[in-house]
């Protein structure tokens, strides 16, 4: 398994064919991140405009990897509770009912409290054990025996004191537990860390983690990426859609059209059959691309323009 | 390696790349892994490990790329002109010599090294360039060369003339070499330097004297202040305190339990987002200064969810709503001029304004309000209506008045300012930005 593993992050070049086996595309730049992150065993912090990958890199690494991917979604108001571990009150409050009778038993023939409390001191912190924690995607990535792939997304949209407490786990991949101490994790998990950029990260964050911009795609990268993700797209129509897409990347848009909205759009002309772009067929599926009315009316307006760019 | 990796670093952390020790470390343990056979692979690899953001990362292949770039001995592939009997002869110096058998690694070599030794990464301003200029000629060697020009002018045969001229334009063209080399290492390191020394002076300019040009600079500098303040409040104020358990509330919940204590409840303390409401003046006295007063403001507009703005000359009116529809520049031309505020632009009056505020919003100031008042108080001898201000001290957490104008001048002439003192919480004199700095800092403490 490790060997296998170092093989695949051998250099930066097999890097970049493991992940293409998995049907992710990178570029040259994402291929150096991912073999850096290997070796120098630090958590990657991706950031770029939404739909262009983030999350499926970090998929990606997992299908490479062979390990489970854990996944944190963060949202404002994450806490601890629900990012690392939590008590099952429940459970123990349950056991200390069924265990009532239990106590009888064990205070038998005890003299006094101070000798009733002595004795029940010795079991005092089995209700803070192991048994009774509840483990969140933080400490459940540490605990896995064969590492895992640790994906925190959008971790912008978290507090700072979410992102303060994140330190810990990015920088010794540990986590203390009050009751129980610290947590060092089992065996490194890799960890991809994204953001859509709506705050600016902390300095102490990022200088934990390696940067990744991930922009979006030139024109050949993401032929390259249709080819992989829609195969059976003929690859003159493949070029003309991207072109497209392109083209519309260049305008004023109130949303500009994302990767996966490039693939979305390659699927479906793939199921109308369409041999070559034209301006009706790209006014009749614009809505794939394009989510906002203003967008789409300002684009047909110059269809006739830009298809006629996209075909040649 | 490393020499050349930690002034790559020492360039970018002049061009305003934070670079942590750790991250130095890094970048060597990064360099050694990628190797240094491809320029592309290694520049993404530092990337990736050094700048930690868009704008960092432009910079970084900015500097990057002027860093490697070769030198004028190298690059264009230039010579010295060469003499036509290019004999070096064990007299001459290691330089001459270079010269003359056209050796364009040794001179790039030989000038870099005498750049380390004059410690060309400490170059700050302009003036120092013809310094560093000599100094790395020396460090090259050109006494030796200056001597065997000399010694082959003094001396008689037609090749030992041809080759004294063969030498001086060999010098001519040594010259140029260093020149533009100091020239690239001058934009390199000294760039960021000069931006700090601006910035520096900037933030203690008093704001009626700055000009035109450095408005630009000043925006940034204000924009950044906003951010500060703001990401210092509205940082999530729920801090659930786990560990103290709240009886109360835990009783209540647990009742359906049959009093069982099953899910109990902790307590949190809760802080509340900031509450503002600032008044701006915008008449002539303080003309100079009000450009920077209302970018302020536009910057806390940006920043802040709850926080009502009003400018007042002799009427106040509310102005929450230009700040949001326009963009910067736009909104604050509107607001000096008046236009589409609907309000004359005439004596200033603080006392109509007060009473302005009093009928449209004085209910509206709660206990958690902080009220920010930025102006001269000087009133044209009108009413001074101190009992509204007053009125607004007592409903409100505090009143802060920022005033362009030092103590000494407070309560001169037409200033009202000594009368509305009492019923200011504080009152500062606020006329560059590192005072205004100082004030934003006492607003953020106790929010």
């Amino acid at each position: 398994m490790g060997l296998d593993l170092d093989r695949k992050f051998q250099g930066i070049e097999d890097v970049r064919k493991g992940f293409e086996d998995v049907g992710y595309v990178c570029s040259r730049r994402i291929a150096t991140t991912l073999y850096l992150a290997h070796h120098l065993q630090k958590p990657i912090l991706v950031e770029g405009p939404a739909g262009v990958g983030k999350t499926e890199l970090a998929k990606a690494a997992a299908a490479v990897a062979e390990m489970p991917l854990i996944r944190l979604q963060c949202y404002e108001g994450l806490d601890e509770s629900k990012a690392l571990y939590e008590w099952k009150y429940g459970k123990q409050l349950l056991y200390t009912q069924i265990l009532k009778d239990k106590l009888a038993d064990l205070l038998e023939g005890t003299d006094g409290l101070a000798e009733a409390v002595a004795r029940v001191h010795q079991y005092d912190d089995i209700f803070f054990s192991e048994h009774f924690l509840a483990p969140r995607p933080l400490l459940l990535a540490l605990q896995e025996k064969e590492g895992a792939v640790l994906l925190v997304d959008e971790v912008d949209r978290s507090d700072q004191e979410f992102e303060a407490f994140l330190l810990e786990v990015l920088s010794d991949f540990q986590v203390s537990v009050p009751e129980l101490g610290t947590i060092h994790a089992v065996s490194r998990p890799y960890v991809f860390l994204t953001s859509n950029n709506t705050r600016e990260m902390s300095e102490a964050l990022k200088r934990r983690c390696l940067h990744l911009y991930i922009p979006f795609p030139d024109a050949g990268l993401e032929r390259e990426i249709v080819r992989v993700r829609a195969p059976g797209v003929p690859e003159r129509l493949r070029a003309q859609l991207v072109a497209f897409v392109q083209q519309l990347r260049e305008l004023d848009l109130k949303k500009v059209p994302s990767v996966s909205e490039t693939l979305d759009w390659a699927r479906v002309l793939l199921i109308l059959n369409a041999r070559d772009l034209g301006a009706d067929l790209i006014r009749d599926t614009l809505n794939i691309l394009l989510k906002f009315e203003v967008d789409i009316e300002m684009v047909e307006g110059r269809l006739y323009e830009m298809a006629g760019k996209a075909v040649r | 390696m490393e020499q050349v990796l930690c002034d790559l670093i020492t360039a970018l952390r002049g061009s305003g790349v934070r670079i942590s020790p750790a991250e130095t470390v890094e970048a060597l343990e990064a360099a050694a892994l990628v190797g240094l056979e491809e320029r592309g692979i290694l520049c993404d690899a530092l990337s990736v490990v050094l700048a930690k953001s868009r704008t960092e990362k432009e910079i970084f292949k900015d500097c990057f790329d002027r860093f490697f770039s070769p030198d004028g001995f190298i690059a264009s592939g230039e010579r010295p002109p060469l003499p036509t009997d290019p004999a070096p002869r064990a007299a001459d110096s290691p330089l001459s010599r270079m010269l003359l058998s056209g050796d364009p690694a040794g001179l790039s070599m030989a000038m870099r090294e005498a750049a380390d030794q004059a410690e060309i990464s400490g170059i700050y301003f302009f003036t120092q360039k013809s310094l560093y200029i000599q100094r790395i000629l020396r460090g090259m060697g050109v006494e030796g060369l200056d001597r065997d020009i000399l010694r082959l002018t003094r001396e008689d045969p037609d090749a030992s003339q041809q080759k004294a001229g063969a030498l001086r334009a060999g010098k001519a063209f040594l010259f140029e070499q260093v020149r533009d080399f100091v020239e690239q290492q001058y934009v390199l390191y000294a760039a960021s330097a000069r931006e700090a020394i601006m910035e520096r002076y900037l933030r203690d300019m008093k704001l009626s004297n700055l000009e035109q040009r450095d408005y630009e600079r000043m925006h940034r500098i204000i924009q950044r202040m906003a951010k500060a303040l703001n990401d210092a409040h509205s940082r999530r104020k729920r801090e659930a305190r786990r560990g103290v358990l709240d009886v109360k509330n835990t009783l209540r919940e647990n009742l359906a339990f049959q009093g069982l204590i099953f899910a109990p409840r902790w307590k949190s303390k809760k802080v509340n987002r900031p509450d503002m409401m600032v008044m701006c003046d915008i008449s002539r006295s303080v003309e100079a200064v009000s450009r920077f007063m209302l970018l302020f403001l536009y910057s806390l507009n940006e920043e802040m969810a709850r926080i009502r703005s009003f400018v007042f000359c002799s009427d106040m009116v509310e102005v929450s709503h230009i700040f949001e529809a326009y963009g910067v520049e736009e909104a604050l031309m509107r607001l000096q001029k008046g236009t589409g505020l609907g309000v004359g632009l005439g004596r200033t009056d603080y006392g109509q304004a007060f009473r302005d505020f009093k009928e449209t919003c004085l209910e509206r100031i709660g206990r958690r309000t902080s009220v920010l008042i930025l102006g001269d108080a000087r009133n044209n001898y009108g009413a001074p209506e101190t009992d509204i201000l007053s009125l607004i001290h007592q409903r409100a957490r505090r009143v802060i008045w920022l005033n362009p104008e030092s103590p000494p001048f407070w309560g001169t002439g037409d200033s009202e300012m000594k009368r509305y003192l009492p019923f200011c919480t504080l009152a500062r004199e606020c006329r560059s930005v590192n005072q205004l700095e100082r004030a934003v800092g006492y607003l953020v403490r106790d929010g």
